[in-house]
């Protein structure tokens, strides 16, 4: 038994075989390189997938894990740091992979001397953000990925990025602890936010670590012992263990037995992971389009399906509902810019199906894909974005068949995000297997009300008594018929979700973090109640009103 | 091309999210933003250039914005900066 001593940086004590995560040394090449623009492409591509990556990572987290991964994410994205580095591989012929480690340390020094406590912080996250896109340059995987072998391992490791922390399995992953780092670093941050225990600051952690090991982490005490004897191993076990963000639960129950469906929305296997972590089952909107925003040439079905396979695998045995390309509006990829982009109201213009319909190959490659990934883990469904028609529905349906998706038992669903679709919603459930409600589109569009102008908020409530109202239509329509789910924002308001279920909604999917909450809402909730809260609130005449209105009711019913 | 004064009300002044959200609601407009401040400047579009210039709560800045939206450019950056 080796007791180490490091710092406190996460609550819990965890125990396991020991995982090193090995920061790998990056080989930076040198110059001069033959086809500087080659690199410059390379360079580019390679600050994309870092932003990506970095983006759904702070999509599924909350509060300062967030703020942290979003701003790196901002990092990756920005233009000066793109142009200091070509401009080195141009004018010197420096390689891209070296480049951006250059200019990415030249900022970092900029802030770190800047005498600003909070810009000096920042200097980490800009280094590390170079380092990914030098690491995605030239093939080398990050720190991160599964564990070898089965059952929960401690992380033992130099450093971590806070990326490379969220991307850790909270299921597999027992404890952390690392050599370096602060118990306000970034890492220990987010190692908090996953409910992971972890130490930081350990001297001499790895060398007193044979790989495979066991250790046990207390969080607690900022502790490290290596091949604890049993009544160590105990003690720390009798201990509460830390707050694990949730349970896997794939639906909520109402005080009186209603089932509603809980699912998580992601645009990435990151992103999935991190909503497994907080107990998502199932996902019921793959924002499939936000991988490929920056992507030069449309994504080949290969491409489409290995990733929707690893969505799968990731997933196990939930279902997972796969929203087909939303290009168009505020999404607009490179491939697509010289054909979108000069629309005087591009909310209003050619987006999701619209242009599905118009570039019929881009989705028939989708649908392919998702009927060839079809036999994995998940049990895939597949919708489509802004339909507007029944006949769009129906273009869709036989575009699926033809793609092979019913055929492989992929369901077929419809978004409900534009107000004719909530008119027709009931020859468009006679048509598809589920509605799925988007209420951020069909708020903007039902009230007339730019989802980008701040000063029209009001407008975009949730709780507007129309948009309660046309979801209230969508469940008298459908029912018997088609399932419906809401997959938008509103969908993760406790409240809100209270009045989807008594409008008869079946699934709601939620940024991941909102689970929790949502679960335990309507976990107090009867049924009768609920319905009565949504007959209240949505004859409301305003959402301040019918919000007040709705809780009065569930508080007044409550069991 | 618009040239405006604006001094910076929120308490972080540009760091943390405010610039965040600053250098994103930059990217929406068509024309290019500059922040100036005692005589450096920065693409108000790129988040570590507008680090760098470290600007606090109270401090003067000009933005010149250059291009078809210049005005609304204007407006709405001034706004994010003047908000408390």
């Amino acid at each position: 038994m080796n007791r180490l001593t490091g710092l406190p940086a996460s609550a819990g004590a965890g125990v396991g075989p020991a995982w090193v995560v090995d920061r790998p040394a990056l080989a930076l090449p040198s110059g001069p390189v033959a086809d500087p623009e080659a690199e410059v492409a390379a360079l580019d591509a390679a600050l994309e997938a870092v932003a990506v990556r970095l983006e759904a990572l702070a999509g599924a987290a909350t509060g300062e894990p967030a703020d942290i991964l979003g701003a790196q994410a901002a990092m990756a994205l920005d233009p000066e740091l793109a142009a200091r580095s070509a401009r080195l591989v141009r004018e010197s012929g420096v390689p891209a992979a070296r480049a951006v480690v250059e200019v990415g340390e030249g900022y970092a020094r900029t802030l770190a001397e800047s005498g600003n406590e909070y810009l000096a912080a920042r200097a980490a996250d800009v280094a590390e953000v170079c380092r990914l896109a030098s690491a995605e340059l030239l093939g080398v995987a990050d720190a991160g990925g599964p564990p070898p072998g089965p059952g929960p391992h401690v992380a033992v490791a130099e450093d971590l990025s806070p990326a490379a922390v969220a991307e850790l399995d909270p299921a597999r992953i027992a404890a952390v602890a690392t050599e370096a780092g602060s118990a306000v670093s970034h890492a220990a941050i987010v190692a908090r936010a996953l409910g992971i225990p972890a130490v930081v600051g350990v001297a001499g952690l790895l060398a007193a670590v044979p790989p495979g090991a066991t250790v046990l982490v207390d969080g607690d005490a900022g502790t490290v012992v290596v091949d604890p004897d049993a009544e160590t191993v105990a003690r720390a076990a009798r201990r509460p263990g830390p707050a694990r963000p949730a349970e896997i639960v794939a639906e909520a129950v109402t005080a009186d037995g209603h089932r509603v469906g809980l699912a998580a929305n992601v645009a990435g296997p990151a992103e999935l992971r991190a909503a497994r972590a907080l107990g998502a089952a199932a996902v019921g909107l793959f924002r499939t389009e936000l991988a490929y925003l920056r992507a030069a040439a449309p994504p080949a079905e290969e491409e489409l399906a290995a990733a929707l396979a690893e969505m799968s695998e990731v997933l196990g045995g939930g279902r997972m509902v796969v929203r087909t390309f939303d290009f168009g509006a505020d999404k607009l990829p490179r491939f697509l810019e010289h054909e979108l982009g000069a629309e005087a109201n591009p909310a209003l213009g050619i987006r999701g199906l619209r242009l599905a319909r118009r570039q019929p190959d881009l989705l028939r490659t989708q649908l392919r894909a998702v009927a060839r990934a079809a036999g994995g883990g998940a049990r895939l469904a597949v919708m489509a974005p802004m339909v507007a028609t029944v006949a769009d529905a129906e273009w869709f349906v036989a575009a699926c068949r033809e793609a092979g998706c019913q055929e492989a038992g992929v369901q077929v669903g419809v978004m409900v995000e534009v107000p004719a679709a909530v008119l027709c919603a009931s020859d468009l459930a006679d048509r598809v297997d589920f509605l799925s409600i988007g209420t951020n589109d069909l708020g903007q569009y039902l009230l007339a009300a730019d989802r980008q102008e701040a000063a029209l908020a009001d407008l975009q409530d949730p709780f507007q008594p129309a948009l309660l109202r046309a979801v209230q239509l969508v469940g008298a329509a459908a029912a018997g018929k088609a399932r419906v789910s809401v997959c938008g924002e509103a969908a993760g308001d406790p409240l809100w979700a209270a009045l989807a279920a008594g409008a008869g909604v079946g699934e709601l999917s939620m940024a991941a973090a909102s689970l929790d909450g949502v679960r335990a809402e309507l976990g107090r909730r009867t049924l009768a109640a609920c319905r009565a809260a949504m007959r209240v609130a949505s004859g409301a005449p305003a959402a301040a009103e019918a919000r007040r209105l709705a809780a009065e009711a569930l508080e007044e019913l409550a069991p | 091309m618009v040239r405006r004064m604006v001094t910076v009300v929120g308490a972080t002044g540009l760091h943390a999210r405010p610039a965040a959200l600053f250098c994103r609601e930059a990217a929406r407009f068509a024309a290019s933003v500059r922040i100036e401040k005692n005589g450096r400047h920065a693409d108000a579009r790129s988040l570590l250039s507008v680090l760098e210039l470290d600007v606090r709560q109270g401090e003067t800045v000009v933005l010149v914005a250059d291009g078809a939206d210049e005005d609304e450019a204007v407006r709405a950056l001034a706004g994010a900066l003047e908000r408390p």
